[in-house]
């Protein structure tokens, strides 16, 4: 098990002394019960702010991740699960801070909570997919953590990992012990160096820099569709557009052979792929 | 139009075999030459269609004025042509009417009776024809003519007529910002426009230190009458074409129709009073773009800004997926771009065992392969990287500025 420092946020929600307590024990427990496989921590940052962008498989994602960071990280939960006998105690201890998705502008409140804990220099965890992928696939990564890295200045650090779907199935409450586990920390992706942070268009090439790095680490295979459908745009506007009646399916876009001077790549490029 | 008529304006400066094509898609009853199309007269009598010269003597007694309904047929125009085959978009009295009077709903920031209006784009384009000479017509103004473009006469244009309204492509704005050496030539206006094609920044902020003032960009197409967004009358935000017009209604949304998360990019869909009848004889095409319940499907990326600003991508038709991502080749084309060994670059897609398609770069200028495979591996994530660099003499582009992707494919 990683190393380990315990940071206090007096200022962020959750009593830190439950916290050190509680993390501690989670810690143990994972440590005694499962051997995980940690790769890449030299890229979390010592200290200062950070997003945490991992694939989201499992419940239990969000456990072991956690666990496996050498800082305490902060999560966005729902209200709800302090409501919840299973969840009340284990979720504040894990970072968790609640935000009631009942009444106004529910996004914006996450969001602004989000940019307290990067603000106040700490780790901030995010699941860019929004949802579990029940397909098992990566699917099309939301722009939050993107904005939220513009907004505050914060690296985004892409992390893959393999074996929680074992563990903890959906639907299911105990989480296998003994399995294999893997989670691997990517390079930080800083959103300047792709494009001009107060440009919209940026959220997205971020986003899917970021979704590629981390199916990258998992092995994943991408799909360009958004996991779950629980999405609720603040728009009065209809939930689906019908799509013209002829329009046609996608053409591939080829280029034509070519006569000119060809210089193929391809070769190149992915023997550096498969050296990553 | 007085006769109920329907008009299909065409620029007089097409060579005769496209003349013809677009009479093969348009198919008119009777074709009105003016005086920049005499020339066509002089190389033939005979396109298959009664020619009306302007010049001719009038008929002894007028005919009479129809009243047209709403949804009368005012216009048949055949779209820009950066798709494939030209089509003729169908629009009626009341499309182009709805348009000419959106714009005037900017409070305090509409056309007035007394503005001047250089009319230098062309009035084939639904951007000439509606937004500047109808839209200032509409509302009593005056709109100065100036049949073919030249960036020093409209300067001296602007200066003797006191402009009040100047809208251009982005090659006109390159011009313009070049032309002349009076700085304050422009002084006079009220407001300036770019559509057609994305103003270059440098443009953008090259005409605000120059002559102190601020284009707004719009944007629509041919069948949407063509306005769907303005800067005009708001904050400018550059880059950006500005928030949808009043009566209009816009969402992105993912290929299969499903509205993408805000702040997210997803294909324009736009419904409003200015939406086109149809393209003319293809209820196939017409199918493939609008749903019966009255949306239009642009074929256009945007994402909207958290004040409601748009900003466009590429085209859908454009996109190439590499592994399931999507990338827009103005994205990579302006990565390239940013090599100084790079003039010109046009972005493609080709077919790719491995990965579905794959990213082709055409480029113009002195750069070596090797060099921008380096200088595309350390400034794009890696699925976005050309596999291919072709090296080509001219990239093709079109009059309004636009990219011709196809004819590289």
């Amino acid at each position: 098990m990683t190393s380990f420092q315990f940071e206090t946020a007096p200022e962020l929600p959750g009593a830190d002394r439950i916290a050190r307590v509680g993390l501690a024990a989670i810690r143990a427990t994972v440590n005694r019960l499962w051997d995980i496989d940690v790769h890449g921590l030299e890229h979390i940052p010592a200290d200062g702010p950070a997003i945490i962008a991992p694939n989201h498989l499992s419940f239990c994602d969000s456990v072991f991740i956690p666990a496996a960071l050498p800082r305490r990280v902060w999560a966005i939960g729902k209200g709800e699960y302090l409501d919840d006998w299973k969840t009340k105690h284990i979720f504040p201890a894990m970072g968790m801070i609640p935000v009631d998705r009942s009444g106004g502008d529910a996004a914006k409140a996450a969001l602004d909570t989000a940019a307290r804990v990067l603000d106040g220099g700490h780790l901030f965890m995010i699941y860019p997919e929004g949802t579990r992928s029940r397909s098992t696939n990566l699917h099309k990564g939301r722009t939050g953590a993107a904005r939220l890295a513009a907004r505050c200045d914060a690296p985004i650090i892409p992390v893959g990992h393999v074996g929680t779907l074992a563990i903890q199935p959906p639907d299911q409450f105990t989480m296998k012990p003994g399995l294999p586990l893997t989670i691997k920390f990517g390079e930080p992706i800083r959103v300047e160096e792709f494009g001009d942070p107060d440009d919209p268009r940026t959220a997205r090439t971020v986003t899917d820099a970021l979704m590629f790095e981390i199916g990258k680490l998992s092995g994943q295979r991408y799909v360009n569709t958004y996991a779950g459908k629980d999405d609720t745009p603040d728009m009065p506007i209809p939930t689906k557009i019908a799509v013209p009646p002829g329009r046609a399916a996608r053409a591939p876009n080829l280029v034509a052979p070519d006569s000119g001077e060809v210089i193929d790549l391809r070769k190149d490029s992915r023997g550096a792929l498969a050296a990553d | 139009m007085g006769l109920g008529a329907q008009v299909i304006p065409l620029p007089a400066n097409n060579p005769i075999p496209e003349i013809e094509r677009k009479f093969a898609a348009s198919k008119p009853d009777a074709v009105v030459l003016g005086s920049t199309a005499q020339w066509i007269l002089a190389e033939t009598d005979d396109l298959g269609v009664p020619l009306i010269d302007i010049h001719a003597e009038p008929p002894a007694e007028a005919p009479p004025v129809v009243e047209c309904d709403e949804d009368d047929l005012a216009f048949l125009l055949l779209t820009s042509g950066v798709t494939s085959d030209a089509k003729v978009a169908m629009l009626s009295h009341g499309n182009l009417a709805w348009a000419q009077k959106a714009i005037q709903a900017r409070v305090g920031e509409g056309l007035q009776h007394d503005d001047v209006s250089l009319g230098v784009l062309p009035f084939s384009h639904i951007f000439g024809l509606n937004m500047v000479l109808f839209a200032t017509l509409r509302v009593g103004g005056t709109v100065v003519m100036q049949s073919r473009f030249d960036a020093d006469e409209s300067l001296q244009l602007i200066k003797k007529h006191q402009i009040t309204i100047l809208s251009g492509a982005p090659p006109m704005w390159r011009r313009w910002l070049h032309a002349g050496d009076d700085d304050t030539v422009m002084s006079s206006l009220r407001h300036a426009s770019s559509g057609a094609a994305a103003l270059p920044l440098e443009v953008f902020h090259g005409i605000r230190d120059r002559f102190g003032i601020e284009v707004a960009e719009g944007y629509g197409l041919t069948e949407t009458s063509p306005i769907i967004t303005w800067s005009r009358g708001i904050e400018i935000k550059p880059s950006s074409v500005g928030q949808v017009i009043e009566g209009a209604q816009v969402i992105l949304v993912d290929p299969d129709g499903t509205p993408v998360d805000r702040g997210d990019t997803g294909e324009v869909v736009v419904r409003s009073p200015g939406v086109f009848k149809g393209y003319l004889d293809s209820a196939e095409l017409t199918d493939a773009v609008l749903t019966p319940d009255g949306w239009f499907w642009t074929g256009d990326v945007g994402v909207f800004d958290d004040d409601d600003y748009l900003y466009l991508v590429d085209r859908v038709k454009d996109l190439i997926i590499v592994s399931g991502f999507n990338v827009y080749p103005a994205e990579v084309e302006n990565v390239l771009m940013e090599h100084p060994g790079v003039r010109g670059a046009v972005v493609t897609g080709v077919a790719d065992v491995d990965t579905g398609e794959a990213v082709v770069a055409h480029v113009l200028g002195t750069a070596t392969a090797e060099e921008l495979a380096t200088f595309a591996r350390s400034n794009m994530s890696r699925y976005k990287c050309p596999v291919e660099y072709r090296f080509v003499d001219e990239l093709p582009v079109a009059a309004s500025g636009k990219l011709i992707r196809r004819e590289l494919r």
